[in-house]
């Protein structure tokens, strides 16, 4: 089991009390209407999937009920460090790891 | 067996706790505490904001994270960056959510009673440490969980509120709707240490100031 570290309720947590909830980063397009199908899409489906550092949101469903970001590894499961939405990760490459 | 006093004990957990057995050696001790439930949002950061709410309760709110402060009438638990539960003696909600109201009037915030949602139950015993490690993968370790400290965690396969009261007890908010499936739980584990269920106690919370 993975122990978390909530950056709201500032201390490790089990993981039983997050969800995950998909890739971190991804700014909605300000004007979709203006986008083709294939640029729409790949909006709303196509993620980068890396092995290695991925940065990700998780969210605290049985505590502060707030998301978060984690920088993972995906490969080995190590979850670098946590930060708070509208922040930037302070680890963002990975030997190895395609990003 | 222990009669189950309806006027004091209002939950759906009276119908479960009527066939426990007293224990006069029991170990572990299980109590609804009944209080008015407001949940409080708001900026931490604006000083509008956190003066409105001192206004009202003559309290200031917790900022630190898994925090409470406590006055003679009203507790305060941290619940998130802009999220609060507060804890009024029965009956008083209305009022104090309608003082908030107007003292936040206009400001970007948010008092919902949500008294019928949750139920306060208050464990304590020299089986508490055993019963809690069964339900609660959190250390509720003393060191680590210390008086006025809130967690907010999972109990068994429910969502769970805990505070340390100063006497060691346990104070547990739960969804009311799930207060069956939380005694049900709460008897099975218990069965080996013998479970007693106390009259409700209708007095101010017993949580101690922020740690
Ligand atoms: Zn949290």
């Amino acid at each position: 089991m993975l122990q978390i570290y909530c950056p709201y309720c500032q201390e490790l947590r089990e993981e039983t009390e997050f969800s995950y909830s998909g890739e971190a980063h991804i700014a909605r397009p300000l004007e979709p209407q203006q986008l083709t199908d294939a640029q729409w899409a790949d909006y709303l489906f196509f993620r980068t999937n890396p092995r290695g550092i991925h940065h990700e949101m998780w969210y605290h469903a049985s505590g502060c009920r707030r998301y978060f970001n984690a920088t993972r590894n995906t490969q080995t499961y190590e979850i670098y460090e946590t930060y708070p939405l509208g922040q930037q990760p302070a680890l963002t490459c990975d030997i190895g790891g395609k990003r | 067996m222990i009669k189950c006093h309806s006027e004091t004990i209002r939950t759906p957990l009276c119908d479960a706790v009527l066939a426990i057995t007293s224990d006069t050696n029991a170990g572990i001790y299980m109590r609804e505490n009944t209080f008015g439930h407001l949940n409080l949002r708001g900026n931490p950061t604006d000083k509008a904001f956190l003066s409105s709410i001192e206004t009202v309760l003559a309290l200031n709110l917790p900022l630190i994270p898994c925090s409470s402060v406590r006055s003679d009438v009203f507790s305060v638990y941290w619940l998130g960056p802009s999220d609060w539960l507060l804890m009024v003696p029965i009956g008083t909600e209305s009022q104090v959510a309608a003082d908030l109201r107007d003292s936040l009037m206009g400001q970007h915030s948010a008092v919902v009673d949500i008294s019928s949602a949750q139920a306060l139950v208050n464990l304590s015993g020299v089986k508490l440490p055993e019963l809690l490690q069964k339900a609660i993968v959190y250390d509720c370790d003393p060191t680590h969980l210390p008086v006025g400290k809130v967690v907010q965690t999972t109990f068994a396969k429910t969502g769970v509120t805990l505070c340390r009261c100063e006497d060691g007890s346990i104070d547990l908010i739960i969804c009311r709707s799930f207060s069956d499936y939380f005694t049900l739980w709460l008897r099975d584990a218990s069965a080996e240490y013998g479970l007693a269920v106390v009259d409700a106690c209708l007095s101010r919370p017993k949580v101690s100031a922020q740690t």
